[in-house]
This record gives structure tokens, sequence and C-alpha cells, in this order.
């Protein structure tokens, strides 16, 4: 009746995994990262590539790098079909990713919706919790209809996409030099870092933890799904070599 | 940034607002203020009313009091999300605690979902509700068609109303008999051959701000359509963990209910044991209930245009017929 030895992943573990697997050195430029990405009509290419430059050129991504896979390429397992084109950015998880691998327990906790007045993040509006949803949380709430990027970025004001982890206060210093690395390699999406024992963005932080807010690798997807394109998203989807990546100024 | 205990205070203010449905005054918000345990009085409700009239939330009607502004209602549903993460498990607590139905007596309300959608397309919603709910994947075949505003329910411009038991109605049965069950996860659930087969997708009621079947239903991704004519499909379906020692009391109410025609539980798992694919603690075992709205979702699937509100209110249960 039951299957047998089933049991369903929660996007937790999924994270801890890719966490674990990345490579990317900020120092180097070089390793693996994590990679969000989105299938969409071929025709729509050069619109969509127009929405991310925007996007990106006005700081609502983690990295100016993306990735394109034509009609008939692959990419590990996953073939591209006719028709189609595959568009990937950084995740935010790779970030997580580094500081792991400087011996920071730094936990990704939340995904969620954050309210941007005037150009200032204000507060987190919804948040679902990664160790709550087999879907990744990003992804769900682009389909809510409940973010405004277009408009933040026409306005100043808006809701975007981001995400919240903790990390234990005792390694701030190291958090911080490690987030200066990832600055100086171009991962600009680093929204806020909270002071310890200090609500960040309304969020109640962990005792003796501080969170750290970075904005989500989707949010240019999410930007092509207010204008109405069709795009097939699906964030944390596997890791790439950086070198792939090429800046978004290369190719548009 | 504003002191967060005055933060906390407005936003409880607001709330005592926006639940009353008409225009109220400090003194009966204090009233209320202090039955939810705050410690606030009339004179400091008006100097709260005083910052909220600034900022644009809220709007005076002479002496009648006080309504939200729309600037307001947006402010409610956009603060303090450290309280909302809470917010959709108390909402399904309160709902099963307001349910009194007793499948003995057939008297008692249960809760509801709430539908809204175009009178021409009443004879459409009502061919596939019933096929969904005598397929076994709601809860009950009884609804009611609301066509004029009601106590509890106001209907917007032009449109119809269907009320559908919601899953909510066994928590509150389980609830009843003493039993201490808790909402665990919403979730995407595949049926094979007719069967319940496994959870695809899960998300749990703790730890979201959104309510989890609505984030399903707006992902569009059930075919309730394709179970009911190849046996084959995604539909919704909640779960729940109940702690070892009601396994059979809670067998029992279950069975008393499908006799009054309360349906839609899988057979339950095993003490300690997964339940399709979802984790249960151990002491206590889980029982999945199919979604009392994935009529509803058949209609969507359809094309029809039709707008919920999940776990609505309650309603008496006799007042509801078969479709």
């Amino acid at each position: 009746m039951q299957k047998n030895g089933y049991r369903i992943q929660f996007t937790s573990s999924r994270i801890k995994d890719l966490m674990y697997r990345t490579t990317f050195d900020p120092k180097k430029m070089d390793g693996d990262i994590i990679l969000n990405l989105s299938l969409i009509d071929k025709k729509d290419l050069d619109d969509v590539l127009g929405i991310f430059k925007m996007v990106i050129s006005s700081g609502l991504s983690v990295t100016p790098y993306v990735k394109i896979i034509s009609e008939g390429e692959s990419l590990g397992d996953l073939t591209i079909e006719k028709g189609k084109v595959g568009i990937g950015t950084v995740c935010s998880i790779t970030i997580d990713g580094v500081l792991l691998k400087a011996g920071i327990p730094v936990n990704p906790k939340l995904g969620g919706v954050v309210q941007i007045r005037n150009g200032i993040p204000v507060r987190f509006t919804d948040v679902l919790t990664y160790v709550s949803t087999t879907v990744d949380p990003l992804e769900i709430l682009m389909s809510q209809g409940i973010t405004s990027v277009s408009e933040m970025l026409r306005t100043g004001s808006g809701k975007v996409l981001a995400n919240l982890r903790e990390a234990p206060m005792i390694a701030r210093d190291e958090i911080e030099s490690c987030l200066s690395d990832l600055l100086d390699a171009g991962f600009s999406g680093i929204m806020e870092v909270g002071e310890p024992n200090t609500r960040v963005l309304d969020v109640p932080i962990e005792r003796d933890h501080l969170g750290i807010v970075v904005i989500g690798g989707t949010n240019p997807m999410a930007v092509v799904q207010e204008y109405g394109i069709d795009i097939d998203t699906s964030a944390m989807s596997r890791l790439i070599s950086f070198k792939e990546m090429s800046r978004i100024e290369d190719l548009v | 940034m504003m002191d967060p205990q005055i933060e906390r205070k407005l936003i409880e203010i607001m709330r005592v607002i926006h639940e009353s449905d008409k225009p109220i005054g400090a003194r009966a918000i204090a009233d209320e203020l202090n039955n939810r345990g705050y410690d606030i009085g009339e004179r400091a409700v008006r100097y709260h009313l005083r910052i909220l009239d600034e900022r644009g939330f809220t709007r005076k009607h002479g002496y009648a009091g006080r309504t939200l502004t729309e600037l307001g209602e947006r402010e409610m549903s956009d603060a303090l999300i450290a309280d909302r993460f809470g917010f959709v498990i108390s909402r399904i607590e309160e709902m099963a605690y307001r349910t009194t139905y007793n499948p003995e007596t057939n008297d008692g309300v249960v809760p509801v979902n709430i539908s809204y959608f175009d009178k021409d397309d009443l004879e459409a919603v009502i061919d596939v509700i019933s096929y969904t709910a005598h397929k076994g994947y709601m809860i009950s075949p009884r609804v009611r068609i609301i066509e004029e505003d009601e106590e509890l329910v106001s209907l917007p411009p032009g449109k119809i109303g269907i009320a559908t038991v919601c899953s909510v109605a066994f928590d509150g049965l389980l609830l009843k008999a003493g039993i201490p069950v808790e909402p665990a996860y919403g979730g995407i659930f595949q049926i094979e051959n007719s069967k319940p087969g496994r959870f695809l997708d899960l998300i749990s009621y703790s730890g979201t701000s959104i309510d989890p079947i609505q984030i399903f239903m707006s992902r569009r991704t059930t075919s309730v359509l394709e179970v009911l004519e190849k046996g084959e499909g995604r539909i919704l379906a909640n779960m729940r963990q109940i702690n070892s020692s009601a396994y059979d009391r809670a067998m029992e109410v279950i069975k008393n209910a499908e006799k009054a025609g309360l349906a839609g539980c899988f057979p339950p798992g095993e003490v300690d044991e997964t339940l399709y694919g979802a984790p249960v603690e151990t002491g206590k075992f889980g029982i999945s209930i199919v979604g009392g709205i994935n009529g509803i979702c058949a209609l969507e699937e359809t094309g029809i245009k039709i707008k919920t509100n999940p776990v609505s209110t309650v309603m008496e249960y006799k007042t509801m017929t078969e479709i």
C-alpha cells in the first residue's frame, strides 16, 4: 500500500547538499557555483536578456554573471529541447557554500519577500522556512503574485525576493572578511548584515547569532514573469563552473 | 524605526478595527485589547489612534469611531512577520475549536471554504463539484449555494458563492473527542490507479506566512480532472499527526464521521512510520485527508474563474445539501 522507503526531501536538506558541493573560491574566481536555471522560448531571448540586464544593473541579483544554454546544448544530464533556451543566474546559496568552506557553520533559514521603500529594505512581509517546504520558497513566492520587482526598479519602492541565513556571532570577523572577498568577486547582492541578537528586517534571529540577508538570484526571473513572458524556473538547480558564466554586459 | 512594543500595539489596534464590521471607538477597542491580554487604557488607545491617523492607516468617522483605510489594510497584512509565522496554524486551531458538529445527532457547525464565481457558471460548478465529491476526493458531497448576502458571508457584486466542507472538520471532530491532533503539512498528493500513492510536495503549516493550500492552488500543480477520469494524477491533501495512544479512538471518530457523510481520510499510517513519504515524529502516527477544495481545483482546471477563501467560516452542517 505505502511506498516502502520513500521519504520526501525538504529544501533545507537539498541546500545543505549543494552548500557542501560548492567549491567556489572568491579570491581565485574559480570553482563551482550553484545555478538557478530557467527555460524560456527561444523567441523571447532578446526580451529576456534586456530585462535581465536592467534588473542586474540595478543591483537586484546576487552577481552580474549569467549563463546562456542554447537549444540542443547540454548541462550535466539536462539537454535543452528544441525551441527553448536556458538562462541561469548565480544562486545566493553559493555564498553559504563559501562561508561554510571558511569553517563558518552558517544556516540558511528562509526565503521571503522584502519590502523596499525608497531604495531602503524595510522588512520581510512574507516568508517560508527551508525546513518546512519541499518546493523552493522563492519559486513559491514568485508564483503568488506578491512580488513587485519591476515596480521597485521604476520607483525605488516595491517587493523583491531575498533570503536569510543565520551564523554564530563569534564568527563575525571571519564572516565580514568572507563577504568582502565575495564583494570583490562581484557578489554585490548582500542586502543586510544584522547585529548579533537583533532582528533583521523584522525576522527574529536565534540567540548569539546574526542574520545575513541576500538578494534572491531569481529576481530577474520574477521580473520576466511580471512582464507576462513564459518562464519556467528551477531555483538551486545544479552546480556549474564559475568559468562558464559571463557578465551580462558582455552578452547584451 | 519605531519601538517594537508600540509597533505591536498599533498593529493589534488595527486588527481590532479590521475585525469590527462597523466603525469602532477608543473605548470598545480598549475593552477588546484587554480581553486579548494587552494592558492598555482608553487614553493610551486614543494616543495610538492619532499615530495611526497620521500615518494614513485609519480614518475617523465623527463620533462613531474609526475604520481602516486601504493603506491600513495593506500595512496589517505586511507588518510583524514574526507573528505571522504561526498565523496559518492559529487559524486552523480556531476553526477546529469552533467545530461543534456531532455525527450522532447531526447537529452543529463545520468549517467551510467559500468560493465565488459568476452566476452563469452555476451549472458547471455543481456538475464538477458533485463529480469530485462523489468520487471521494472532497470531504463531503454536501454544499450550500449562497445567492445573496448573509450574516458572515458577503458576496462580491454579480457573483454567487458555494460553501464546501473544509478538511479542518476532521481536526474539529478529533479535538472534540479529546485527541490532540496536529496539522502538520499541506501537500500535493499523487493518486495511482484510483488509490493513494504518495506525497509529491509538502509545505508545513508552521513555517510559512502564506497558507500552504493557497500556495499549491495558485501554482496550479493539481490535475484533479485526470484523477477523476483516469484514476491517475495529483490532488491536494493534508497531513495530520496524532499521538500513538489515541490510535483506536481516532479510527472510531473517523469511522463515525464517515457514516455521516464526512469522508476523505486515506488509510492511516503505522506508529513511528512515514506516511506516503511525509515524515512522522516518533510516538505519533499520521493521517492524510483530501483537500476540501479539490472540486474547486478541478473547476479551475476546466478554465472556470473561481476565487476561494480557504477556512473562511463555520456553517450548520444540516443547512448544507447533497448535490
